[in-house]
């Protein structure tokens, strides 16, 4: 029995106990003396107990040396005979043998923990690096945090199997009809926790900067991964992680535990840390509190604020690891309630506070998809052959299918084969919560009772019989059937439809962009080179045609797509103005740099600077003409630049930022003032890039929208002065359910979000 | 210019400047709502300073004038395109983001600003009449 423990001279002590409770108390006294923790991994009974009227229990104690379980001894308890006790040595043997797999399944993962665990502080006594360092002290800290939890899983089996044992006995077998509900498959991914940097924070430019390395650990019963590991600091505005984790068995009342680790990555880590010898005596002295401390690390929860880090404060003596030690920055427990097929919000708890090392300035928020598929939705629950007919029609008419359960219906085809073929069922019965079900009277011919499907389609309701074969059948498709209803009622929310997980694939490297400093350098311009003369012919041919036009009372031909256009922005007249003045602020900057790089010169309209990825995203770009001017000499030169740009412009994918802005901003840009009315004329020279840009604008992509939009609503928001600050940038809750969070998000990541915008004041 | 200070258009993060500049000062114009002033900022130390096309030294994150609206109140009182900005009412310019500055330039209770600008033209005239006593107008100033 006890081949995985090397033996040793066993110590005995004595105990009696009048009861098992008793009994169980003075074990619970021993633990606390002993400060180890208690595995009962063995229970061997002497079996002379029953003439002597006692029984001895034995309890190995474990402990952990250098690196290996021992038994340093054992505590031998005898009991007088109960009756519990008397039958314990006969089921011992069976159950010790059956569960033996799950424990010796248990150890191995166990073992295999501490190998990892010992290979990782040999990693992190080794390596120099300190990224090397960082992602050896995250291992370090799961498999700690595994072996913490299998060791509990372990001792809670053993205590499951005392009990048992014990009200087996004790109380009469009652029907056994604990239903459970079926287990599922738990996803996490996309976590987003959104940081709250002061913005003097943000934009001060000292030299260093304060860069923390964090992670998150999830647990869900005996499972924990880790995500990979993330370096923030002040120029990032929320942690991402990106991996998408998946808990193959889970039970409708799962707890996810979600715990954010960081670490400082500073460049001496003894700058934060205890002093090593500290450290060293405070892990390998144990008094009874800290005792009572680790046993309380032993509850269902990596993590106990241990104030010697992260490494395995259970297990003594344990050397202290130097390297980086992460702590718990914020913590929460996500449950069933909180499984949605979108992106929620949720409330973190945060520990630590400014003084730490390990500090960031968090929201107090996290924002992630918990999406949860039960077997139920996903697999066949119960199949077979069944004759079905529907009410209403005449009695004779059984059809005669077969018949799968999964998910919220019952899927009925004609042969077997066409499952696997995957045919169209014949026909559908939804299984839903609406559903009703129950067992009709007996049929008189074939003496078998009938089940009845009653659902309600649209306001009718709408019955199917089922009869099968035998008996047996019908009592199977019952009991599959109230199965179902039961785990539709304790998974909830996730059985109204399949939620899609995603399985993390092995992603691509994405494409990398050439960090040239920004989006524009990737833009080609088919304009020809020398952009100067070009300009100021352009200019000439166009002033000279307006005022042809103008004399002659015809307009130009893009004037009238400007003039239908009205109509259908009439609504927004003012919007459609700011569009126009909302290009010129591109132009006076790139004129003059023409000359200086003209293949650099973006086209219009995409140069508006509202890109702003950062948080900080009060995009101006606009310097509407002012009211005053007479003339557009440089101006018009300018926006006949923008003419001679092909008009086909590529639309942008703007961050969330901008298009939320863009659509705050589109609300107040009707009421915004606006410095100029645009003279019709040079305004009409604007005309055909804007147009050409509104088409797909009022096609409303979800994913990208035009910059000159944005820089409609920054137009407004920057001409209603300093004292509006535009909210668009704080005013954005965090909570953004969107299709293309993640490619903008490695847009923002990848992209240079510099731009040099230009404000009017 | 000497090692210790920079100079005002190749701004080195930690050194003092010395600059050469001018008093400029705006009245607001009431136009509606608004009080505007006439012209254009770009710049800031939040802006990607190579795209600046005003600035001598592309790693200047200072805040220029890119447009001034003729006629307007920056026009009559004397500022001119491509000037740096060094201080707005007393609150320095140079190291400030893009909004900050704009913050500064637009409050709304105040209908003056005096700006302190600064640019090529008028190092290179103090330097040609080095000797003769400068203009009333421009002032050396130390950062």
């Amino acid at each position: 029995m006890s081949a995985v423990l090397p033996k040793l001279p066993r110590v005995r002590f004595a105990l009696c106990a009048r009861t098992l409770d008793n009994f169980r108390g003075y074990s619970r006294q021993l633990q606390q003396c002993w400060d180890f923790h208690w595995i009962f991994s063995h229970v061997l009974l002497i079996n002379g107990g029953a003439s002597q009227g006692k029984s001895e229990l034995r309890f190995h104690r474990y402990a952990r040396c250098a690196g290996r379980w021992t038994d340093p001894g054992c505590c031998c308890v005898k009991a007088p005979v109960l009756p519990v006790l008397e039958s314990w040595d006969a089921r011992c043997c069976s159950r010790m043998n059956s569960s033996n797999q799950r424990d010796s399944d248990i150890q191995k993962k166990i073992d295999h923990e501490i190998r990892m665990r010992d290979g990782a502080c040999k990693l992190l006594a080794a390596c120099s690096q300190r990224d090397q360092a960082l992602e050896a002290a995250k291992s370090l800290q799961t498999c700690s945090t595994r072996i913490m939890a299998y060791m509990s899983e372990l001792q809670r089996m053993k205590e499951a199997q005392v009990m048992q044992k014990v009200t087996r006995r004790s109380s009469d077998a009652g029907p056994m009809d604990d239903r459970l509900p079926c287990k599922g498959k738990v996803a996490i991914s996309d976590l987003r926790i959104p940081l709250m940097w002061k913005d003097t924070e943000y934009f001060k430019n000292k030299g260093e900067l304060h860069r923390c390395a964090v992670f998150c650990l999830l647990q869900l019963g005996g499972e924990i991964f880790d995500t990979d590991m993330v370096i923030v600091d002040r120029t990032l505005t929320d942690i991402c992680f990106d991996n998408t984790i998946v808990f193959s068995e889970a039970s409708p009342g799962f707890e996810l535990r979600v715990e954010l680790y960081s670490c400082c990555s500073e460049d001496d880590y003894s700058a934060g840390s205890t002093p090593r010898k500290l450290a060293s005596k405070l892990s390998s002295s144990l008094g009874r509190s800290a005792g009572k401390k680790l046993r309380a690390a032993m509850e269902p929860g990596p993590c106990s604020p241990v104030s010697n880090g992260g490494a395995s404060p259970l297990l003594l003596p344990v050397p202290s690891v130097p390297g980086p030690k992460y702590h718990l920055l914020a913590h929460t427990t996500l449950s069933l309630s909180h499984v949605q097929d979108s992106f929620r919000t949720h409330d973190l708890t945060i520990s630590g506070n400014e003084e730490c090392s390990y500090w960031l300035p968090l929201y107090g928020s996290m924002c992630c998809r918990l999406a949860a598929q039960p077997r139920c939705m996903t697999q066949q629950m119960m199949s077979g052959c069944l004759k079905v007919k529907q009410c209403g029609g005449d009695p004779q008419s059984w059809r005669k299918v077969y018949a799968v359960l999964k998910g919220t219906s019952l899927f009925c085809y004609h042969r077997q084969e066409d499952v696997e073929a995957n045919v169209e069922p014949a026909f559908t019965i939804a299984i839903n919560k609406e559903t009703r079900i129950r067992a009709s009277d007996k049929d008189p011919q074939s003496k078998v009772q009938n089940i009845c499907i009653s659902n309600q389609y649209g306001g009718e309701e709408v019955m199917h019989t089922l009869t099968t074969d035998s008996r047996d059948d019908t009592h199977r498709w019952m009991e599959a059937f109230w199965q179902h209803f039961y785990d539709m009622s304790q998974w909830k929310q996730c059985c109204d439809d399949l939620m899609k997980i995603e399985l993390p694939s092995p992603r691509k490297p994405a494409p990398v962009t050439p960090k040239q400093g920004s989006l524009y350098h990737e833009m080609v311009i088919e304009s020809s080179d020398d952009l100067s003369s070009t300009v100021s012919d352009i200019l000439a041919r166009r002033l000279q045609e307006l005022e042809l036009r103008s004399q002659l009372g015809t307009s130009p031909t893009w004037m009238s797509m400007f003039e239908e256009n009205n109509p259908k922005s009439a609504g927004r007249p003012r919007p459609c103005t700011s569009r126009l003045s909302g290009h010129s602020p591109c132009t006076p900057h790139r004129l003059p740099r023409s000359p200086m790089s003209p293949h650099r010169c973006p086209q219009l309209g995409l140069l508006s600077s509202d890109i702003s990825l950062t948080s900080d995203s009060d995009s101006h770009c606009s310097t509407s003409p002012c009211s005053h001017h007479h003339g557009w000499p440089e101006p018009s030169s300018n926006f006949s630049l923008m003419s001679s740009s092909p008009s086909r412009l590529r639309p942008r994918t703007l961050s969330l930022d901008a298009k939320l802005s863009t659509l705050r901003g589109r609300g107040s840009g009707g009421g915004g003032t606006f410095q100029c009315p645009c003279q019709p004329a040079p305004s009409s020279l604007l005309a055909p890039i804007p147009i050409s840009a509104r088409s797909p604008l009022s096609q409303r992509s979800t994913q990208t929208t035009l910059s000159c939009s944005s820089s409609t609503s920054s137009n407004s928001s920057s001409n209603s002065e300093g004292s509006h600050s535009p909210e668009s940038s704080e005013g954005v809750p965090f909570s953004r359910p969107s299709p293309a969070r993640r490619s903008l998000r490695n847009l923002r990541a990848r992209l240079d979000p510099r731009n040099w915008l230009q404000s009017q004041v | 210019m000497s090692n210790l200070y920079g100079d005002a258009m190749s701004y080195v993060p930690g050194q003092p400047i010395a600059a050469v500049v001018e008093r400029v000062q705006i009245h607001k114009l009431q136009e509606r709502n608004n009080l505007i002033l006439g012209f254009s900022i770009g710049g800031g130390i939040d802006q990607d300073p190579g795209q600046n096309p005003f600035s001598e030294n592309k790693s200047d994150k200072g805040i220029y004038v890119t447009r001034i609206s003729p006629g307007g109140p920056a026009d009559k009182a004397g500022l001119m395109m491509g000037d740096k900005i060094m201080q707005v009412n007393g609150y320095d310019m140079t190291m400030v983001t893009h909004d900050q500055a704009r913050k500064k330039l637009t409050k709304k209770n105040e209908a003056v600003v005096r700006l302190l600008v600064t640019r090529k033209s008028l190092e290179e005239a103090v330097k040609q009449s080095m000797g003769v006593a400068p203009n009333c107008n421009t002032a050396t100033r130390h950062y």
